[in-house]
């Protein structure tokens, strides 16, 4: 690591030996509980055994499928919304760019009680839904509408300072260019939006791997329909241990391979876009 | 040709112009910022939809407010360059050039490939557009915007991201490149120099309005108006009160502050006050006090200040009146000018600029 030569960036600033402590600490923190969690899995000898039960293989399933849905469909309508947010201002987009984050701050039981309350049974829709034969609350769909409400906020601020990013010059030349707006978008803002994009996608996939309240609020814990991993982490710890080490070494790899991979993808990307 | 026009209004701003584009020619709208000229250029690129107004292009209406006419920018085949080029930083030189190209795959290489010779950048056809130089940048710029070819080039101060030597030789190198081109150019500037080496008309621009049109030589060399001779930054601006007129060639004397100054022969009354301006460099200095010269005004006075503005130097000088006068970095040398110095500044008669108060 590099410091610019001023006073502040020198080593004799009293800050900077308090921040390497300080670093030390909390690399600590987080890092001794997953070291012990793999040390634990891994050295324990039964991760694979723990692995290849039923319920596990079923939870992995089932979040894969999840996570991947729920991740398509926060693209898909977060992606208009961020652009609106980026390119227009209005009174009422103002009160929506910030609320748009309530979601992240909200206890994840909390989203899963109000879901309930619009989508149940005795819910807001639930006599509508009902009386056209659709049931959400308890079913994998139920695990799908948890996973974006918790989690669609994070790609939806990515992708709203990356569109804000691209400069709107850039799509006027293009227009002028004979590029109709909808071919622009195609063709000037989603490639040069795209690192800062990925990266939103990736945080909003983890979350939606993650989601555990709102998930058991309101599509319950059913193996094989709504017993996403970390659910069947929770069950697994009072019936199978090993397989709950298992599942969350899983998790923490899964999680890190995304940061990981999606980190060096979209600064390879910036450096191709200077 | 026939006239297209708009008014728009923002905030507290009102635009209000008419123009006419001739093929081939280079119509200058010249102002500060803020005058409205980047703003009427986005309007015929379609970027800005005026108030009210009437623009064709290429015998085509692509604004009609009372018709309803609305020709969204991609359908405008409008060449634009905007001030700071804007290239796609995601594309090398020649994707960019060939963006606004839509023919097949063939005809559009060959296409690139001419605009890439035309504006000698054969050599980087595959670099990244931040790798390039200013001059460069202008250039795939520029080729970007011909190489569809459009019915009109909309040129926004294309030569202000770039420095003074740069700008010179850029632009002898524009002006050849416009030659070969039939279509009619819109060029936006705030520099004099510019507007004048490549401008066929002009129009000056203030807060919204026409305050001068013309050939550029024209209206930025000889303003009859004080607000225009400011616009067009010349120099020096004072007031003359008529004293005498000479009986056989009917030239003014009159005064400037008790300094006595001969001005050319023109339609004023003994005792009337003139407005008048003199350009910086049309004011000869001199160290020594000149003889058997036939300009009329010999003024001794002090050096205030000497200073550099971009490629010549300023020499500010009180002679009772203060006078700017623009001379070389030669002439600072030769004649050893500097602070407190007495020199001679020499003016024709007929270098002096009688100006209106008033728009006419």
């Amino acid at each position: 690591m590099s410091f610019p030569t001023r006073v502040f960036g020198s080593s004799r600033h009293p800050l900077l030996p308090a921040g390497v402590a300080a670093t030390a600490i909390y690399v600590l923190f987080i890092g001794l509980p997953l070291v012990a969690l793999l040390v634990r899995s891994i050295g324990g000898g039964d991760f694979l055994a723990g692995i290849s039960t039923s319920i596990v293989l079923q939870a992995l399933k089932l979040s894969a499928i999840t996570s991947i849905i729920s991740l398509f469909v926060t693209v898909l309508v977060g992606t208009p919304f961020a652009y609106l947010l980026a390119r227009r201002q209005s009174k009422t987009l103002r009160i929506l760019d910030s609320l748009v984050e309530l979601p992240i701050v909200l206890p994840p039981v909390v989203a899963g009680v109000a879901m309930l309350m619009a989508f149940g049974r005795t819910g807001l829709l639930g006599g509508t839904l009902g009386s056209a034969g659709i049931s959400i609350p308890f079913t994998t769909v139920a695990v799908v509408f948890a996973q974006v409400f918790v989690a669609a906020p994070f790609y939806i601020r990515a992708a709203k300072i990356s569109f804000q990013n691209v400069e709107i010059d850039l799509e006027e030349v293009s227009q002028t260019l004979g590029t109709s707006p909808w071919r622009t978008f195609w063709r000037v803002t989603l490639p040069l939006a795209l690192p800062g994009m990925l990266g939103g996608m990736a945080l909003s996939w983890a979350r939606a791997i993650s989601e555990f309240g709102a998930t058991i609020m309101f599509a319950g814990n059913f193996t094989g329909r709504t017993q996403t991993i970390p659910l069947a982490i929770l069950s697994a710890m009072e019936s199978n241990f090993s397989a709950a080490l298992a599942m969350s070494t899983l998790v923490v790899v899964i999680s890190a391979l995304i940061l990981v991979v999606v980190g060096f993808a979209s600064r390879s990307m910036r450096r191709r876009q200077a | 040709m026939t006239q297209s026009w708009l008014r728009h209004s923002i905030g507290g701003f009102h635009l209000d112009i008419a123009w006419s584009l001739e093929p081939g020619q280079v119509h200058v709208l010249f102002g500060q910022s803020g005058s409205g000229k980047t703003t009427t250029l986005r309007a015929i690129a379609g970027l800005v939809r005026p108030d009210e107004g009437h623009i064709e292009l290429d015998g085509q209406v692509v604004f009609d407010s009372a018709g309803s006419v609305w020709t969204p920018p991609h359908k405008r085949r409008v060449g634009y360059l905007p001030q700071e080029y804007h290239l796609f930083p995601h594309l090398d030189v020649a994707q960019n050039i060939a963006f606004g190209l839509s023919d097949t795959r063939d005809s559009m290489a060959q296409r690139v490939e001419e605009l890439l010779t035309v504006f000698r950048l054969t050599g980087v056809a595959g670099r990244r557009v931040w790798e390039l130089s200013g001059g460069q940048r202008q250039r795939v710029a520029l080729g970007r915007a011909m190489a569809p070819n459009p019915s009109v080039l909309l040129l926004d101060e294309p030569f202000s991201a770039l420095d003074m030597e740069l700008r010179r030789e850029l632009r002898a190198e524009l002006r050849a490149v416009l030659a070969r081109t039939n279509i009619p150019i819109v060029l936006v500037t705030h520099d004099r120099e510019e507007a004048v080496a490549l401008g066929d008309s002009i129009q000056i621009l203030e807060q919204g309005r026409v305050v001068a049109s013309g050939t550029p030589i024209e209206a930025l060399g000889h303003p009859t108006q004080v607000r225009v001779a400011r616009l067009v930054g010349i120099e020096n601006i004072f007031t003359v009160t008529v004293r005498e007129r000479d009986a056989e060639d009917g030239a003014l004397r009159g005064t400037a502050d008790s300094i006595p100054i001969s001005l050319p022969f023109v339609d004023a009354e003994i005792g009337e006050e003139l407005t008048v301006g003199v350009r910086a460099e049309d004011i000869i200095l001199a160290s020594e006090e000149p003889s058997g010269l036939s300009a009329r005004n010999n003024l001794p006075g002090k050096v205030v200040s000497v200073h550099q503005e971009g490629a010549r130097y300023e020499v500010v000088l009180d002679c009772g009146i203060v006078l700017r006068s623009a001379v070389t970095r030669s002439a600072i040398t030769s004649l050893s000018i500097q602070p407190g110095q007495t020199l001679w500044a020499v003016l024709k008669a007929s270098s002096f600029l009688i100006l209106a108060e008033q728009l006419a």
